[in-house]
């Protein structure tokens, strides 16, 4: 009984010592991320104006952004580009990085030179990133549309197109994000044990059967967290959008994000661009909710 | 070659001698530096006089003891900036630029420093700095609600017209565009000719498409700045629209509706596109013997006049100082030695094309730099400026909450230029949209 008690004490103060050395953690943990999205949160609820902060932050009707918001068509549009945009370049990137891996996945020096020079993509600036696309979509100074013309195949300029400008945003956006899929699956094939591999192979399977029954099973999981962090982070998308269409032509290319920006540095409307981020933030929180739930991971299982 | 030398010397100690008499008197005649261990903040948007500014800060520092971070990012990124920092009535500037589109806001909000007291202080400002020299119609748009000045304009700046390829012009029997009808008539003819694209504009259409809205009849609104309702769906407002996006969607390159200033002054310069609207400070660069391909072919005119008249836009720049400032002696001190009439006249001498003292644009050395192949650029600016005074058709640009409005315009030409929208259609979602915008801003139609 007493040892019991001694131990029960052993581990409310061992508790307790992990409380105290997590406290100062959690504290900056909470000053830097939670306070910030509280304070979004708080001026959502408020018309708040820069043009006049002092008589714009009240709480007289905390909900009227959030009314605007449902009334909104160019809102709701850019919900619409965000979904495309994201669904799109999320699943060209995760095709993309997928097959590069598995054609990558080797132990040659020239296979090994082909990883590092895939990679350059995602270690440039997002500015860069953009500056290199605006000269390839402008036809004028593109060697892209030169080659192109030269070979008989003139191609209109995609981002002027209504048609194409945002697909021609989700191939750059591809371009600069495939290699972190490619770099994650490549870790993931590492770890898959051979021992399998070769009874499959034994008993006669092909290799799209191997993929299909082995490699992949070993792979989804990864695959499913490089898609969660690459939807997340669709969400975010602005240098591109920001350099080569400006949201347009009209509203073709405006994400929510963008619009966001518009509303709060343009227009200085604050609270009602952070009425637009909360909603971002519930979107995306409830879309890597979905993705959980969809048991695509071993997560569930375990 | 001696004679080159001295000759240059001389040139030299004359600058030098006139931006010594440009410095502040305080300081020259206490003998002592007034602003020794103050930390100037000065932002500007990146052209071509903040740059010769920054080059000459030495002299300043110097003559001042004032230590001077000058920092001047691209427009959209100054005009962001700047605009959150004023509003917040910080003090991280000192000295900022007042930018047109931003006047009526930035100054009937308060975010400014009323510049009368300093400027009728003989201790602060000597009787040579001559305000009146400043043209009365860049000092009107920088005077607030209150009757007093919140800005000294650096720049008045003025959108005409240039043919980058005049000699094709010419080949087809043309003259230089004077109305809307002969623009089309001239595109008709050259376009395409020896691939060169007829017309081209910077896609900030709230700027560049104005004119032609005046030109048509139209007007942005009613009768700016008293009754500011939004006049974007009317007949005329619509032919306007109508009328300019077949100048890009007809004659403009391949994707036209994404070209910015600096697109379209390459364009040109390199002879891609043969007519554009721009700033004169932008044509200018046509007549870059080292960098422009079509210095001998350029030709320049006023934007073309339509079945209302003719209506040239204007902008004026200026430098103030935030209300947030706490140096603002020592900020005005700067202005007052940025703006003086030795350091314009030293910028005009340096090639600045786009000064706002009446002096300097009456310069034998300034009209004798703006004449491009035979073209006057300052003689063009000056009747457009004076026109603009005249008329008062720019006084829709200060209004506060044209920012909104200047994003409806854009976007409408975009759609109607991409095809999505019917002309009728893209500005009838105009005039709501900016309806709507005015409301939301707080304004009772």
């Amino acid at each position: 009984m007493s040892l019991a008690a001694r131990a029960g004490g052993w581990q409310q103060q061992r508790a307790r010592a992990y409380r105290r050395g997590l406290a100062p953690s959690l504290a900056v943990l909470l000053l830097i991320t939670l306070v910030p999205a509280a304070a979004l949160l708080v001026a959502s609820f408020t018309p708040l104006t820069l043009t006049d902060p002092a008589a714009s932050f009240r709480f007289d009707d905390p909900l009227v952004n959030y009314r605007q918001l449902l009334h909104d068509e160019r809102f709701i549009a850019s919900i619409v580009v965000q979904l495309k945009l994201s669904a799109s370049s999320v699943l060209l990137q995760l095709l993309t990085g997928l097959g590069l891996a598995l054609l990558l996945d080797g132990r040659s020096r020239l296979l090994a030179g082909a990883r590092t020079a895939f990679l350059i993509p995602m270690v440039l600036p997002p500015i860069v990133v953009a500056l290199i696309w605006k000269i390839l979509y402008t036809p004028d100074v593109s060697p892209l549309h030169r080659l192109l013309e030269a070979a008989g195949w003139p191609v209109r300029s995609l981002i002027a197109n209504p048609d194409t400008a945002l697909w021609a945003i989700a191939a750059a956006d591809t371009w600069q994000w495939f290699p972190f899929t490619m770099l994650m699956v490549l870790a993931a094939l590492q770890t898959i044990p051979d021992e399998p591999l070769e009874a499959a192979r034994l008993d006669g399977a092909n290799r799209w059967q191997l993929f299909r029954h082995i490699v992949l099973a070993y792979i989804r999981p990864v695959l499913v967290v490089c898609g969660l962090f690459r939807l997340i982070d669709s969400f975010k998308a602005f240098p591109l959008i920001y350099v080569l269409t400006n949201g347009g032509p009209g509203n073709v290319s405006e994400v929510t994000n963008f619009y966001g920006f518009i509303q709060a540095f343009n227009f200085s409307y604050w609270g009602y661009a952070s009425a637009i981020a909360t909603v971002m933030l519930a979107g995306v929180f409830f879309l890597s909710w979905l993705v959980g739930r969809l048991g695509w991971s071993d997560h569930g299982v375990r | 070659m001696n004679h080159k030398l001295k000759r240059r010397e001389l040139l030299k100690t004359a600058a030098a001698l006139g931006s010594a008499a440009a410095l502040p008197r305080t300081a020259s005649a206490q003998g002592a530096k007034p602003y020794t261990g103050v930390t100037l903040n000065v932002s500007t948007f990146s052209a071509a006089y903040p740059r010769l500014l920054q080059q000459w800060l030495p002299e300043f520092e110097a003559a001042t003891g004032a230590r001077v971070n000058f920092d001047a990012p691209s427009f959209p990124v100054y005009n962001q900036r700047a605009d959150l920092e004023l509003s917040t009535r910080g003090s991280a500037y000192d000295v900022v630029n007042v930018t047109y589109i931003y006047t009526s806001r930035w100054i009937n909000s308060g975010w400014l420093t009323p510049l009368d007291d300093y400027l009728k202080n003989p201790a602060l400002t000597p009787a040579d700095f001559d305000l009146q020299d400043f043209l009365p119609g860049a000092r009107a748009p920088e005077t607030g609600r209150d009757g007093k000045l919140y800005g000294i304009p650096w720049t008045a700046e003025v959108l005409l017209q240039g043919s980058s390829r005049f000699d094709l012009v010419q080949k087809a029997g043309l003259a230089f565009p004077d109305t809307t009808d002969d623009l089309v008539k001239v595109l008709q003819a050259v376009n395409k000719k020896e691939r060169v694209a007829g017309f081209v504009a910077d896609n900030h259409y709230g700027w560049t498409f104005v004119p032609y809205l005046h030109a048509f009849g139209g007007d942005v609104f009613r009768k700016a700045p008293d009754d500011i309702f939004p006049t974007l769906d009317t007949p005329e407002a619509i032919a306007a629209g109508e009328y300019y996006a077949r100048l890009i969607r007809e004659f403009g390159p391949d994707g036209g509706v994404t070209y910015q200033p600096d697109q379209v002054t390459q364009a040109l310069k390199s002879g891609r596109v043969n007519f554009a609207d721009a700033g004169q400070l932008y044509l200018a660069q046509l007549g870059d013997a080292a960098t422009s391909k079509t210095i001998n072919t350029v030709k320049f005119g006023a934007v073309p006049k339509g079945p209302a008249g003719r209506f040239p836009g204007t902008a004026v720049h200026a430098l103030g100082i935030p209300a947030g400032s706490k140096n603002k002696e020592a900020a005005w001190a700067f202005i007052r030695w940025a703006l003086s009439k030795q350091t314009t006249q030293r910028a005009v001498a340096a090639g600045y094309g786009s000064p706002a003292r009446r002096s300097d644009i009456l310069s034998a050395e300034f009209r004798k730099k703006q004449v491009i192949n035979g073209s006057d650029l300052g003689q063009l600016a000056l009747d457009s400026i004076e026109q603009a005074a005249k008329t008062g058709h720019m006084k829709y640009r200060t209004v506060a909450v044209y920012p909104q409005v200047d994003q409806q315009l854009n976007k409408a030409i975009e759609l109607v230029v991409t095809g999505q929208l019917s002309a009728k259609q893209a500005f009838q979602n105009a005039q709501a949209g900016s309806i709507a915008d005015l409301k939301r801003a707080g304004i009772r139609l």
